[in-house]
């Protein structure tokens, strides 16, 4: 079963440029994204297709550093890379890019990056709590849904916005679903195949596609097609892998961890569960997507407690055994707040937590492999 | 130091044997930068003067005030607007950030790859070493780079008195809108702190005293456009450097009337570097004391700095601020106004500052530029290289720097700025 679930996926995958080239055709645009910030109900509000933009590999890194800086973080370069040397299909099929003030890398990434597709960039505020960042999410939110219309000569309105968000409210409530599997013990999914899952199926246009294979998915890790029950063993650590995201070719630690012995039961990153929330579907729905989507705790946000609890949360409901903290190489954010981090976890469960820092490149493998041995043994 | 200053020291919490050292230091530093330059003008006594009581009567005076119950306001970024502290009869300092300390306590609370100017700021606190940190009363971070918001967070662990202002990130009117909020909040609590309402007048006391101040060293820059140039970069940068620390009235005193003597070098021709000298302007990060090290390298390569594009420098002191109003709101709108133009890099896009360097090479009359970023400083290291870019294309020459505070990279740095010098003679 694992294998048809996962031929399957392949299948829609591949079927999925075809049909966005199809849409394209017929007149849907495309917006790409680049950050959970930016919500993706605005363009679906439009019927247009939003897709997420190539930035987990290290293959373009080379074309990116030419006009980059080399000691920026690989996610930023990578995506870049993508750009400039046009390998990206979700890139190629994007009429607009929609871009946001995250961090510093970005924002300033974003200005070169305009040179080679229109990109619209949305002010995000850099805390949660003042009394101006939720107005100026908002109206950021209401220039970036004048933009969409511009783009598909579609009028948003309330009641198109609310139907967007009822659908994107079900496939996030898939994928938390299937994310929530592996708070069984042991956990039915490894770590790599429910990252694989969730990267790919992040990738299709067709919304409902990917909900109804996520929720196959989940019937069948409960009935063990993934990792038969004597397979999975009942010893191996869990980990919480926190920080900044990964997707596929940039999922080494996860394989390392595996390799080790462990299991990789949650993402608590912007790949995983910070994307597990839901957008109240009975108030104003601008205001509904401006508050919701603010609350991402993501570490650009000073103070950014939400991460904190999410942490926390998360470390009870999965039975973590341990914390890796990934920090990518060069970004401030993350690194400066592992500090904190580590000691909040060290406090609160007497849990030591592993830092560790690295980019897309296989060269540090084996010091990583040793670090996370010499952790895993600690446990 | 004229005076024993050390219970005053110890008063205030220092690390006596480590400020100690750090004093050596600086004054080695100073004494091999500045006081080894040839023919500068008299006028700089005065800065001499108190850079060697950087740490002694000027932190007697602050304690004076506060005996006198004025209160001290520590900063690390131009956004804090000056103004609303004067208005409330407080005195607004720049905090210590230009030298390495306690390196292995701060990698303990901050990533190796933070920038120096962060670094620096933990390391004087964990090292106990900064007098005017110890002396401020609230100290001020605000939400500028990646860097400098996150460990805020960690700062406000070791300071009790940590206030922190949120900024915008690009210019439109919203994120006007949210400056001008903040300053308002930074108004509030500026009240809070002294316990003065501060209304119209005070305000446009308080703008007369940092638009004078600004005055100055407009003047001072403009004295540079001469050749031979009257002052070397490295003293004009320690005035601009001063500007964050010394009592504003007597620091514009002392800079308009270094500024008289200068006229009278120009009328007779007499300048610090031969005529004809190559002329460099940096642009980039903030130096703040004791960072001299990329202006003391260009300038014994044989060239003269002739303009800073950096917030220690016009970055930071250029506009004025329009105190042609009358009521608090109008002169709280004319605040706003002056602060939203600094042309930094954490604004996206930022294409003012491109345009205020070719402006200021004009000027200036620059033969070059050399952009000076500090390692791991994002918003400028991304910025400088479209800039480079754009610079050249207009036939501007241009290097490109990364450093950090540490001396290893100094025979390096020479080896560069010297085979640039060469290029643009």
């Amino acid at each position: 079963m694992k294998h048809d679930i996962m031929n399957e996926l392949q299948r829609i995958m591949e079927q999925n440029i075809a049909d966005i080239e199809q849409a394209k055709a017929e007149g849907q645009s495309v917006i790409g994204f680049y950050c959970l910030y930016s919500p993706t109900e605005i363009a679906v509000a439009a019927d247009a297709i939003p897709l997420p933009l190539c930035g987990t590999n290290n293959n373009p890194i080379a074309a990116a550093e030419e006009k980059l800086p080399r000691n920026l973080c690989p996610l930023i370069k990578s995506s870049f890379g993508f750009a400039v040397t046009d390998t990206c299909p979700f890139f190629q099929f994007s009429d607009i890019i929609i871009g946001d003030t995250t961090c510093d890398g970005k924002k300033k990434m974003f200005e070169l990056l305009s040179r080679y597709k229109t990109t619209h960039v949305l002010q995000l505020p850099q805390s949660q709590d003042t009394a101006m960042a939720l107005s100026l999410w908002r109206s950021e939110l209401e220039r970036f849904r004048k933009i969409v219309e511009t783009q598909t000569g579609v009028v948003i309105n309330d009641d198109r916005l609310r139907a967007a968000i009822r659908l994107m409210n079900r496939e996030r409530g898939a994928r938390k679903a299937l994310m929530d599997v592996n708070k069984d013990k042991p956990a039915p999914l490894a770590g790599s195949q429910l990252l694989e899952i969730l990267f790919k199926a992040g990738f299709l246009a067709d919304k409902k596609k990917g909900i109804s294979l996520m929720e196959e998915v989940i019937v069948e890790t409960k009935n063990g097609a993934f990792r038969s029950k004597d397979l999975r063993g009942g010893s191996r650590k869990r980990i919480l892998l926190t920080g900044v995201p990964v997707g596929l070719g940039s999922d080494k630690v996860v394989k390392i961890v595996e390799q080790s012995g462990a299991d990789v039961v949650a993402f608590e990153n912007c790949s995983g569960y910070k994307q597990a929330f839901f957008v109240d579907e009975k108030t104003d729905p601008l205001d509904a997507l401006a508050e919701q989507y603010l609350a991402t705790p993501c570490s650009v946000m000073s103070p950014n407690n939400g991460r904190f609890d999410l942490l926390k949360e998360m470390i009870q409901e999965f039975s973590a055994d341990g914390v890796i903290d990934l920090t990518w190489m060069a970004c401030h954010t993350y690194n400066i707040e592992a500090v904190r981090i580590a000691e909040f976890v060290q406090e609160t469960f007497g849990m030591p937590i592993l830092h560790l820092e690295t980019d897309y490149a296989e060269s540090d493998t084996e010091q990583l492999r040793v670090r996370i041995e010499a952790y895993l043994e600690m446990l | 130091m004229s005076e024993d200053y050390t219970s005053m020291w110890e008063g205030l919490g220092l690390d006596l044997a480590g400020h100690d050292a750090l004093l050596e230091v600086l004054g080695n530093g100073y004494q091999d930068i500045y006081l080894a330059q040839k023919d500068r003008p008299e006028g700089m006594g005065y800065f001499d003067f108190v850079m060697s009581e950087v740490h002694g009567l000027r932190i007697k005076e602050l304690l004076d005030e506060k005996a006198a119950g004025r209160k001290v306001i520590g900063s690390f970024c131009v956004f804090v607007p000056e103004e609303i502290v004067q208005a409330a009869d407080a005195t607004l300092v720049g905090l210590c950030t230009g030298a390495d300390f306690a390196m292995d306590e701060v990698e303990k609370l901050l990533p190796r790859n933070t920038c120096s100017l962060i670094k620096s700021a933990f390391g004087f606190k964990l090292g106990k070493v900064c007098p005017y940190l110890e002396t401020s009363d609230m100290i001020v971070g605000e939400n500028t780079c990646d860097g400098k918001k996150k460990s805020y967070e960690t700062l406000s662990t070791l300071v009790p008195n940590l206030y922190v202002m949120d900024l915008p990130q690009v210019k439109s009117a919203e994120a006007r809108a949210l400056m001008k909020a903040e300053y308002l909040r930074f108004k509030g609590a500026v009240e809070d702190l002294t316990g003065i309402t501060i209304d119209a007048a005070r305000l446009k006391k308080g703008i007369e005293i940092v638009n004078n101040k600004r005055k100055a060293i407009y003047r001072l820059s403009n004295l540079r456009k001469a050749d031979p140039a009257p002052i070397s970069g490295l003293d004009a940068l320690l005035a601009n450097q001063i500007f964050f620390y010394d009592n504003p009235v007597r620091f514009t005193e002392s800079v308009n009337k270094m500024c008289d003597e200068l006229e009278k070098r120009i009328e007779k021709k007499e300048g610090v570097f031969p005529e004809k000298a190559p002329r460099i302007l940096i642009s980039g990060c903030p130096m703040a004391v004791p960072n001299w090290k990329l202006p003391w390298i260009i300038e014994t390569s044989g060239a003269v700095i002739v303009g800073e594009e950096s917030c220690v420098g016009e970055r930071g002191t250029r506009n004025l601020t329009d105190d042609n109003w009358d009521t608090e709101e109008e002169l709280m709108e004319a605040i706003v106004d002056r602060y939203f133009k600094v042309d930094c890099a954490i604004f996206t896009p930022n294409p003012d500052r491109l345009e205020h360097i070719e402006e200021m090479v004009k000027t200036c009359k620059a033969d070059g530029v050399i952009h000076y970023g500090l390692q791991f400083c994002q918003p400028y290291l991304m910025e400088s290289i479209p800039l480079e870019k754009a610079l050249e294309e207009k036939n501007i020459p241009t290097l490109r720097i990364e450093t950090d505070y540490s001396m290893e990279d100094v025979g390096q740095l020479k080896t560069r700025v010297e085979a640039f010098v060469e290029m643009i003679k």
